[in-house]
């Protein structure tokens, strides 16, 4: 199952709007370690109501999609290496790079 | 200097007694006890109800973004009996300092954002929070040991938690058992 903060992301994100967790944040979850889980603390989204449990559910599938794929970009990022060691690697051969770059991306694919 | 030798020290009239007057000072001297068995106030007070707490094992599933209490269940010390199902509650009114180490690690994926701060009867207080955001969302923190401090006035019967937050890039998180909270009172 998707985490909560998962499917709130994808519920804002599929009315337009934008979750987020920070300290001035609009949105805050919380767990009282009770057994329970996870919850909405406070819910402060300007123009849209707070999910309820089926509008949470109705992004589980796509959530566990974008965990999946989260791993796979992290993934992807470490073996890509440093970004100035790709501009110097690009600027001797662009070519032997472009082989590099796609063979990560095979071996590591998308959901 | 004479001595004066008396069992007791009562007020002539009404309920007030006082020793000394302003400037003066009052010494007990050194092998000396003075014993209190009723209310101390304005002293005597600082560094009383003491606790310091830790995991036993690893506090594990803390989920993504998400506000979670830490659970202490190995108690170093508890002076006064204060602290029991992870939160410490206050014997009387008064000024309380709390530190605590919030050891947390990502179990699956690494993190951009490490929060902790106090709950005061459950809600979160702001003047102890203390966050590291990694600026562009960058997931590169593996593992942390972060300090939240502050000094809270209580009244008596309000108590105290230790919550946390870890933005992952996926999955959940761990607090090992190194995590520790402690205090006392100051005033």
């Amino acid at each position: 199952m998707a985490s909560l903060s998962t499917k709130v992301k994808l519920y804002c994100t599929a009315n337009s709007k934008t979750a987020d967790f920070g300290p001035e944040g609009n949105v805050s979850l919380q767990d009282d370690s009770d057994g329970k889980g996870p919850y909405i603390a406070s819910w402060s989204v300007s123009g849209l109501a707070q999910p309820s449990d089926s509008d949470l559910a109705a992004h589980d599938t796509a959530g566990n999609t974008e965990e999946t794929n989260n791993t796979v970009r992290s993934t992807r990022k470490a073996a890509y290496g440093d970004i100035g060691d790709q501009l110097d690697e690009i600027y001797k051969d662009i070519d032997a790079w472009k082989v590099r770059i796609k063979a990560i991306k095979d071996a590591n694919p998308k959901s | 200097m004479g001595t004066l030798f008396v069992d007791k020290l009562d007020p002539q009239s009404g309920t007030a007694l006082e020793i000394g007057s302003s400037g003066d000072t009052i010494t007990i001297p050194s092998g000396a006890t003075i014993a209190n068995s009723g209310t101390a106030t304005g002293f005597g007070t600082a560094g009383t109800n003491s606790f310091s707490v830790a995991g036993s094992g690893n506090q594990t599933s803390i989920a993504d973004n998400t506000w979670t209490l830490i659970t202490f269940d190995s108690e170093n010390w508890d002076t006064d009996s204060c602290f029991a199902s992870n939160k410490f509650t206050a014997p009387a009114a008064g000024k309380y300092f709390f530190t605590a180490n919030l050891s947390i690690y990502a179990a699956t994926d690494n993190g951009n954002s490490i929060a902790g701060r106090f709950y005061k009867n459950g809600s979160g207080d702001s003047q102890t929070a203390s966050q590291l955001d990694l600026a562009g969302g960058s997931n590169i923190m593996s593992l942390f040991n972060w300090r939240v401090t502050g000094v809270l006035n209580l009244a008596q019967n309000d108590y105290v938690e230790l919550y946390g937050k870890f933005n992952m890039n996926s999955g959940t998180a761990t607090a090992p058992a190194a995590r520790s909270f402690m205090g006392y009172r100051v005033a």
